[in-house]
């Protein structure tokens, strides 16, 4: 029995993991609160806790910024770059619960399991931001995913959503078990799974130019590609983003490409950099042909969601240039452009859900005229549409100049000019949205001079339009709680908060984007085999 | 102490304050706004010392540390005319929104806001003396008039949403490849093992690798041409000054080209000497194509408009072969034909918005006419303006072109500046043609015959009492410059040859006093030989260390007038010396004094 | 016996699960495959694991087995809701979204 009892538990640092605490406690406190009949404990209490519980594993992260450790005996790291990611992610879920107050989705998949779902996904990204295992990195890739996948489905009664749901199970999980494959190679050609000695294996036996590593190298190439939507492995993306609830895509298009940039930068700058030779031109071949697609891509579009989803492969492009060039400035790049991003996205979508509920739907015509009826709207989506383009007096510009020093610095001009090339394409489809905004009258809504009218109109008009398009909307009394399709009498509110808290953050950090440069610096440090 | 910062942002600062004033007042705020920028702008203009420091009333500060990137403002012989010239240009757009339909439209707000912006860039873009804050608001420049054209321009909405969206990618395409070229610029002149400056200044006395000189400079040449425009890359230039409105447009076109010159004698001749001397014949070629082309078309199209346009690039091409004829007075001249330019335009417009209101809103030649007899006022006015435009002698806009061919004659091949003069022939054709057209002739049936109303008149005046001013003082800008220009072509010109050099000093040889070193004697046998490679050898450990303060300006320099004249380092080492800046900082032996480089350090921080 | 005959029976499965998931139309079919593929990363991995002697290896593949399950368990579930919501089950017939 004495033997039993000095059984030693193995250290845990509490702190060290709390951020990933507070994302999985709050997802167990979101479920059980869901359960209660109250409608304020579902409506109200539901996404305060969520937010509370994203703020929380935000305000964790800080704390835990000046450490530099590894947790788990090696799995996890714990470092700027890892607790950056947290934030990063912890933003994009706070906007996209904001997103979701008043949304469809989670009246139908049950406020409760929708916000504690959508907390699950945000612990799996900071594990997959924070791995420095092969293990730590494809269960918080998983833990990413599968919650997404569900996510993505939400909208029971509605076809798009489930097929879309659908879609992205399949493709991800070739992407995970391509990744998978990859990850077993590596293995077998290092007999580690640590990211540390994964790297000393590598450099020691010179594993640059071995045929398994290679072909590990290759499959996690594609894996990865497969989840960040790289092209050519993007086809599902815009389908994916435009059948998903709008939160949903939201959520998918700003926490996933943090999660998996950071893990792509993990991953290849650190534990893969001395095969660097051998992922390097792959990688800047998937960056430039990205780049062209997404941006070629995103021309013809006329939904805003696919155009943002070509525009978010384009973007996938430009942030992997940091990783390819693999030097510090290259990952304090990557990981600025990352974060504006987040910002830029956030706004862009919280004036596309707001549009879509008093229009139904998300074509790029359901934001006509709105400079005159939403102001702030109009603004917010300009400075985010101008930000993407990278403009400057927006953070889009600061990142995007980052990037190209970056690749300059790190002799990969020819990458800069592919990337300045998209841009400007990019240029055409963006202004393209801002003009819409800002000259045409608003469509099918009589002129209407006064917002107020509009307001009151367009929902009602809408709804009942939207009745007729849809054979399989079932009428609005059916579904308790409200609309059916078109939520009538749409919160907008929560959506315009978002839209110009992030819009200000566009020109803010273009401006001054000093301090967010500064906590930037810091995470090179994460990525020590650059400096060997 | 006269601060840049709020000249720079006052007019944006209008342009916010005018959303908090209701709508119909908001015009005057605008207007406000531009006046107190014009102001300021007089106020530096009479205290620039033409013959003091190179950069004067200094602005710098850090704006993004990790990137190395400052916010540098100076106030130079350069720009010190195209200031004023902005400030001038943009005052007169806001008195002219106020007097139209713009002032009193619903959406004025959006006017003044975005015309407030676009003012702000394109003062920060001449005053910037940072690579990337340059190139920053070199870009942002136009974003402003895509929401001007998109939202007020003309035609419907389809056409003037393509019109415009298709004018900012085809400038962008240059201005994006500038980026790259910029930042590149920057890296690439650091030296191992320091901090990467964008300070133009910096960059030049670092110097830039010769082998990467020539893309980095058609990437700058692209950015400057497109924006111009220049012949070939034109294409956004019909469909873009069609559908923006007038009092817009005369802005655009009076100021935006000229900071793309600008560009030329600020960036890429000092800091690209040898990308320079490589592809100016390409340069130059294009500029004398762009007058011949766009001449011809100006006599051609019976649009009022694209008479203007096509000038503007005809004239464009002008002042380019000024810049890249590397001398001095041709440099000189395009400056002092920017600011005619400049000037003329903005009558020029102003007279076809009053001869289309005539017609009913046709900007058609052949519906104008008889307005000499109907309207002598504005006719009176309207000729003057016209002699600007075709430069008779007599105006500033003869003295400039003057000293353009001059400097194209000495400095390039003759068979060009004969070419180039006769688009000063074709000048005089289409000038009078569009005077012509619309003065003279049967008044067309549509026409409807009355003076010009008195706010036409007077906003008329202004552009006419400065063509006055001008022409009895050309030589104002032209000492303002003098200096600036001889510093900003010294670089270039040595690389392109000892013959190029001797030539300047003959014609003027008091450049030798403004930029000493360089222009030292020039054995013929040793001016072609250059060090290879020296671009990213650093200095003898002698030398005072301009990486100690990378804010160039701020390094104490010797006072040009004294005495470095008179030490000139000679024989081939100084040949040598001149050609390289960076390797060629070392101690005078006479004086024992560090012999600083050229343009940069020559000057003190101004006060 | 040689590692490499492992890892060629996981590639073959590997290939067949990847053939499987871009021929087959029936969605339970294609979740099959996407099964054999992860199942084929998980014998190699396994087989790599004895090869090096590691334990490591071994709770690679356990916790492969799980996040498997879990993503087959997702799944069915979309494919039954799917179901009920009287969409043709045919993968090919998933054309609301075109892309």
């Amino acid at each position: 029995m004495s033997t039993l009892a000095v059984t030693e538990a193995p250290h845990i640092d509490w702190a060290g993991i709390s951020s990933l605490i507070a994302l999985f406690g709050g997802a167990v406190v979101v479920l059980l609160v869901g359960l209660l009949r109250a409608r304020f404990a579902r409506l109200t209490l539901v996404p305060v806790l969520t937010i509370v519980a994203f703020a929380a594993s935000i305000g964790l992260a800080i704390w835990q910024w000046d450490e530099d450790t590894s947790l788990m005996s090696g799995a996890l790291g714990l470092d700027p770059l890892a607790m950056i990611g947290v934030v990063g992610i912890g933003v994009a879920g706070i906007a996209a619960v904001l997103l979701s107050i008043g949304a469809t989705a989670p009246r139908e998949a049950a406020h409760g399991e929708y916000h504690a779902m959508m907390l699950v996904a945000a612990a799996g990204g900071a594990m997959f931001v924070g791995a420095e295992n092969l293990i730590t990195t494809f269960i918080g890739l998983e833990l990413l995913s599968i919650p997404l996948y569900v996510l993505a489905a939400t909208e029971l009664h509605r076809r798009r959503s489930l097929e879309s749901g659908l879609k992205y199970l399949i493709v991800g999980s070739v992407g995970s078990a391509t990744l998978l494959y990859g990850f077993a190679l590596i293995f077998g050609a290092t007999g580690s799974l640590d990211y540390a000695a994964i790297a000393d294996q590598v450099a020691a036996k010179g594993l640059g130019d071995d045929p398994l590593m290679l072909g590990g190298v290759a499959m996690v190439v594609v894996g990865l590609a497969f989840k960040s939507s790289v092209a050519p492995f993007h086809q599902w993306t815009p389908d994916v983003y435009e059948g998903a609830p709008t939160p949903v895509t939201a959520f998918m298009a700003t926490a996933t490409k943090v999660a998996a940039l950071i893990a792509f930068l993990r991953l290849f700058d650190g534990a893969l950099i001395g095969a660097s030779d051998a992922w390097g031109p792959a990688l800047a071949a998937l960056a430039s042909i990205a780049i062209i697609v997404g941006n070629v891509g995103a021309l013809g579009q006329s939904s805003m969601k696919r155009l943002l989803a070509f525009s978010s492969i384009a973007q996938a492009g430009y942030m992997l240039v940091g990783v390819v060039v693999a030097t510090k400035l290259g990952v304090q790049a990557t990981v600025f452009y990352v974060l504006t991003y987040v910002v830029m996205t956030a706004a862009a979508f919280a004036v596309i859900e707001a549009a879509e509920r008093e229009s139904g739907h998300d074509g790029i015509s359901a934001l006509a005229g709105l400079g005159r009826r939403r102001p702030l709207h109009a603004i917010a989506l300009t400075l985010s549409m101008l930000g993407l383009a990278g403009v400057p007096a927006t953070v889009g510009f600061v990142a995007k100049l980052r990037i190209v020093q970056a690749a300059v610095d790190g002799d990969y001009s020819w990458l800069a000019i592919v990337l300045v090339v998209g841009s400007m394409i990019s240029f055409v489809y963006y202004l393209r949205v801002v003009a819409r905004l800002w000259t045409d009258e608003p469509a099918g809504v009589a002129v209407a001079p006064q917002s107020q009218a509009v307001e009151v109109e367009a929902p009602e008009a809408v709804a009942t339009t939207t009745a007729v398009a849809d054979p399989k909307g079932l009428p609005a009394a059916a579904v308790p709680g409200g609309g059916a399709v078109v939520v009538t009498g749409a919160t907008i509110l929560p959506m315009t908060v978002l839209a110009v808290v992030a819009g200000a953050a566009i020109v803010v950090l273009g401006v001054i984007p000093g301090p967010l440069m500064t906590v930037v610096e810091d995470v090179a440090r994460a990525v020590p085999e650059l400096f060997r | 102490m006269l601060h840049l910062s709020i000249l720079l942002w006052l007019p944006a600062l209008f342009g916010l304050l005018g959303l908090l004033v209701p709508a119909r007042h908001v015009r005057w705020v605008g207007v406000l706004g531009a006046v107190l920028a014009l102001a300021f702008s007089i106020v530096l203009v009479l205290d620039f010392e033409p013959h003091g420091s190179a950069f004067q009333h200094v602005t710098d500060t850090t704006w993004i540390s990790a990137l190395g990137v400052r916010y540098q403002l100076a106030v130079t012989g350069l720009n010190v005319w195209l200031v004023l010239l902005t400030t001038v240009g943009f005052a007169f757009s806001s008195l002219w929104i106020a007097t139209t339909s713009l002032g009193t439209d619903p959406r004025a707000k959006h006017v003044i806001l975005h015309l407030g912006i676009a003012q702000t860039a394109v003062l920060g873009a001449l005053l910037a003396q940072d690579l990337i804050l340059f190139v920053a608001f070199f870009d942002l420049m136009l974003i402003p008039f895509f929401f001007l054209t998109a939202q007020f321009g003309n035609g419907t909405n389809e056409e003037r949403v393509r019109a415009t969206i298709k004018m900012i990618v085809y400038t962008l395409v240059g201005s994006l490849l500038m980026l790259v070229a910029a930042i590149a610029v920057g890296v690439l002149a650091t030296p191992d093992g320091q901090a990467v400056s964008y300070n133009i200044q910096e960059i030049a006395q670092r110097g830039v690798p010769e082998g990467s000189q020539g893309w980095l400079f058609a990437c700058f040449a692209a950015a400057f041409l497109v924006k111009m425009p220049a012949f070939p890359i034109h294409g956004w230039l019909a469909d873009g000054y069609k559908a923006m409105p007038l009092p817009i447009l005369a802005v655009f076109s009076g100021v935006l080209s000229k900071v793309a010159v600008y560009g030329f004698l600020q960036i890429a001749l000092p800091i690209l000497p040898q990308g320079t001397a490589d592809l100016r014949w390409v340069v130059l070629i294009l500029a004398v194509l762009s007058i011949l082309y766009a001449s011809s078309l100006a006599l051609t199209t019976f649009n009022a408009r694209l008479v203007l346009a096509y000038s503007s690039v005809a004239q464009l091409g002008f002042i380019t072969l000024g810049v890249m004829s590397l001398r001095p007075d041709g440099a000189s001249g395009a400056l002092l034909q920017s600011v005619n330019h400049g000037v003329a335009v903005f009558g020029a417009f102003l007279a076809v918005a009053i001869l289309g209101r005539r017609t009913g809103g046709s900007e058609d030649l052949r519906d104008m006419g008889g307005a000499a007899t109907k309207m002598p006022v504005f006719a009176v006015l309207f000729i003057v303006v016209t002699y600007a435009v075709l430069a008779m002698p007599g105006t500033a806009n003869f003295v400039g072109e003057f000293l353009i061919l001059r400097g194209a004659w000495e400095g390039t091949a003759q068979g060009l500046a004969i070419v180039a003069s006769l688009g000063v022939a074709l000048a005089a054709v289409y000038a009078l043609r569009l005077f012509i057209r619309g003065s003279h002739n049967r008044v067309a049936a549509k026409v409807e015959p009355r003076e010009g109303t008195r706010p036409e008149l007077a906003l008329m005046a202004i552009p006419v009492v400065l063509i006055a001013a001008l022409a009895f003082h050309p030589q104002q800008t032209v000492k303002a410059a003098d200096d600036a220009t001889t510093r900003a072509v010294q670089r270039a010109a040595i690389v392109v040859g000892p013959d190029h050099v001797r030539k300047i000093l003959e014609a003027d040889p008091s450049a030798r006093n403004i930029a000493p070193e360089p222009f030292a004697d020039v054995p013929p046998s040793a001016g072609t030989v250059r060090p290879i490679g020296g671009a990213r050898t650093t200095g003898p450990a002698s030398q005072s260390d301009p990486a100690t303060d990378p804010n160039t300006g701020r390094a104490v320099g010797v006072d040009p007038s004294t005495g470095q004249a008179t030490t000139p380092s000679g024989g081939a080492a100084g040949s040598t010396v001149q050609v390289d800046p960076s390797t060629g900082q070392t101690v005078d032996p006479s004086t024992g004094q560090p012999v600083e480089p050229p343009s940069a350090q020559t000057e003190g921080a101004g006060r | 016996m040689s590692t490499g005959w492992y890892l060629a029976v996981s590639a073959i499965v590997f290939a067949i699960g990847a053939a499987g998931v871009a021929t087959r139309r029936n969605p339970l079919l294609v979740l099959v495959c996407l099964e054999l593929m992860l199942n084929a990363g998980n014998l190699a991995i396994v087989a790599f694991a004895r090869m090096h002697g590691s334990t490591e290896g071994h709770v690679f593949a356990l916790v492969v087995m799980v996040v498997a399950a879990a993503e087959v368990a997702v799944g069915l579930g979309v494919v039954v809701a799917l179901y009920r919501n009287r969409v043709p089950v045919d993968v090919d017939e998933l054309r609301e979204l075109h892309g």
